[in-house]
């Protein structure tokens, strides 16, 4: 019995009932759909296009959808990739600033998500570098707070 | 040497972590975790606890220990069991088995107020209330299976031996009753702001926090409950169900709190030291760190005239020494950084010396094998 730990015990309890990936995601009472947020994403277009990226920074940090489906999410990930990927570096550190911790929490999961795929990889300096400023400025609480929390974009 | 005085001693007792450590209520008598088993120290003024018995029964790491008013031990294990242990006059302890009929570790334990019955936290989603049964000469286990969904980490008793909060890996943080027939009176929960009935294993409150909760502690006069969890806050939640939530400074995770008093809680976990935050009018605030490991700038001149010295002595083998040193240096500030008095992350507190519901000293135990005492 060395791979004791192997076992799978709930298979000899028909009552066990698998914790489910469901049953961590906390339950909203209504969901957005991608018409609903259309308005954000354009505004957040137009922030980007006019080159105010504080704007667009506020806005995409301040409402974050998390009661939506993945194809939604997808799609507001795109425009916030769109609108971080066009600072100039020197703006950086004073937008991040600019942030309270929320925001500053909602900024490090959309650096981390945008690194994760390739749409993001393609800009990955320019993430690295946001990346960077807000640990200068936040220190480790916006990384534990990604790590930790279920509400993910 | 340093202006932090809050570290009253320093007792490196295994090699292994310490998951959990309690005193007897006059403090003499000091458990502690180890592996397969429970020290039990004596404690004497100012040196080393005295190693006194060694609680050996369980064959998985023992996860939690606590001691009741009345001096009786109670261990939980990985192995699926508890053990009671009955002090006996020669200084040694009779254990009993708790059949806790759970299918995974148990995790948490922790003596309701009276000493008569207590709570076992587990992985099988089951919290175990556990009293003794003078008919049978057995402990008997009830269980609070709803709506639990993952391991339970951290278990409270609230004074009146009723009202249980408890917190786990579903990142819930739960107040249960734990009202026993024949044990506990309806009048200990008479105008209890928390509810009206009390009816064994009901759901009081339920606050959702997302992250693992690792610990979680009644302050009962106030009828509040504090709890702590993986993404580095310290709550607060009062009857009216409100929270009061707030950050920790170094941003890692608290594992342990423990009440100082009705507007002061001490946090602990992985920044190694304790952080201590009090109440303020507009909810609760960052008051101050203990004992905080740090690179310490007013040493640094020291070095540097240490090194005009060398200097002048101009002799070839202290500077090559020197030079050394310097290669040493590189990638850190200074050489005399602090460190704190833990090496690892501080697994539990429990109030070592108490007045009049304040807590003057504090012990606790860490991942490193120490146990450490703090002023507060």
């Amino acid at each position: 019995m060395s791979d004791w730990r192997r076992i799978d015990i709930d298979a000899y309890d028909p009552e066990s009932g698998r914790l489910n990936r469901e049953d961590l995601i906390p339950s909203y009472p209504n969901q957005i759909t991608l018409q609903d947020l259309q308005p954000t994403i354009s505004q957040l277009r137009s922030f980007a296009n006019s080159g105010d990226i504080n704007s667009a920074i506020q806005l995409a940090t301040s409402d974050v959808p998390y009661n939506t489906d993945e194809q939604t999410k997808l799609q507001y990930v795109y425009a916030v990739l769109e609108v971080l990927v066009q600072v100039r570096q020197a703006d950086v550190i004073n937008i991040i600033k600019g942030l309270n911790s929320q925001q500053q929490d909602s900024l490090a999961k959309f650096l981390y998500k945008g690194m994760s795929m390739p749409e993001g990889q393609k800009n990955g300096g320019i993430l690295l570098s946001w990346f960077e400023k807000l640990t200068q400025v936040a220190g480790v609480t916006p990384i534990v707070h990604y790590l930790s929390d279920r509400r993910t974009v | 040497m340093s202006a932090d005085r809050s570290v009253q001693s320093i007792f490196k007792l295994t090699k292994a972590p310490i998951y959990s450590h309690c005193f007897s209520a006059d403090k003499s008598i000091l458990a502690i975790t180890h592996e397969n088993e429970c020290l039990i120290y004596r404690m004497n003024d100012s040196s080393q606890p005295q190693l006194v018995g060694t609680l050996k029964n369980h064959d998985k790491t023992v996860t939690a220990v606590d001691i009741s008013v009345h001096g009786r031990i109670i261990t939980c294990s990985q192995d699926r069991n508890a053990y009671v242990w009955e002090p006996l006059s020669d200084g040694t302890y009779k254990p009993t088995l708790v059949l806790l009929r759970i299918n995974r570790a148990a995790t948490a334990v922790q003596w309701a107020p009276n000493g008569y019955k207590f709570a076992v936290g587990s992985s099988a989603r089951i919290i175990a209330v556990c009293y003794y049964e003078h008919e049978n000469n057995w402990w008997v286990s009830k269980h609070i299976k709803k709506p639990i969904k993952s391991t339970i980490n951290c278990v409270s008793w609230h004074s009146n031996g009723v009202l249980l909060a408890a917190g786990g890996t579903d990142g819930y943080m739960r107040v249960f009753s734990g009202f026993i027939k024949g044990l506990d009176t309806k009048e200990s929960v008479a105008n209890s702001p928390w509810g009206d009935k009390f009816p064994f294993g009901s759901l009081v409150r339920e606050a959702y926090q997302g992250a693992y909760i690792h610990d979680v502690q009644w302050r009962s006069n106030v009828e509040q409950v504090a709890y702590v969890a993986h993404d580095g806050t310290l709550n607060i939640l009062d009857a009216n169900n409100n929270v009061s939530s707030i950050n920790a400074p170094d941003g890692l995770p608290f594992k342990t709190l423990l009440w100082i008093n009705d507007n002061e809680i001490l946090c602990g976990g992985y920044s190694r030291h304790p952080v201590l935050f009090s109440r303020a009018s507009n909810g609760w605030k960052f008051a101050k760190d203990l004992d905080k490991g740090s690179g310490s700038a007013e040493q640094e001149p020291a070095v540097t005239s240490n090194g005009e010295d060398e200097e002048e002595n101009q002799t070839f083998g202290i500077s090559a020494l020197r030079k050394f040193k310097e290669l040493d240096l590189k990638g850190k500030v200074s050489t005399n950084t602090k460190e704190s008095a833990h090496d690892n992350a501080i697994a539990g507190f429990v109030p070592f010396v108490e007045s009049n519901g304040h807590v003057q000293q504090v012990s606790s135990c860490g991942l490193d094998g120490k146990v450490v005492t703090y002023n507060i």
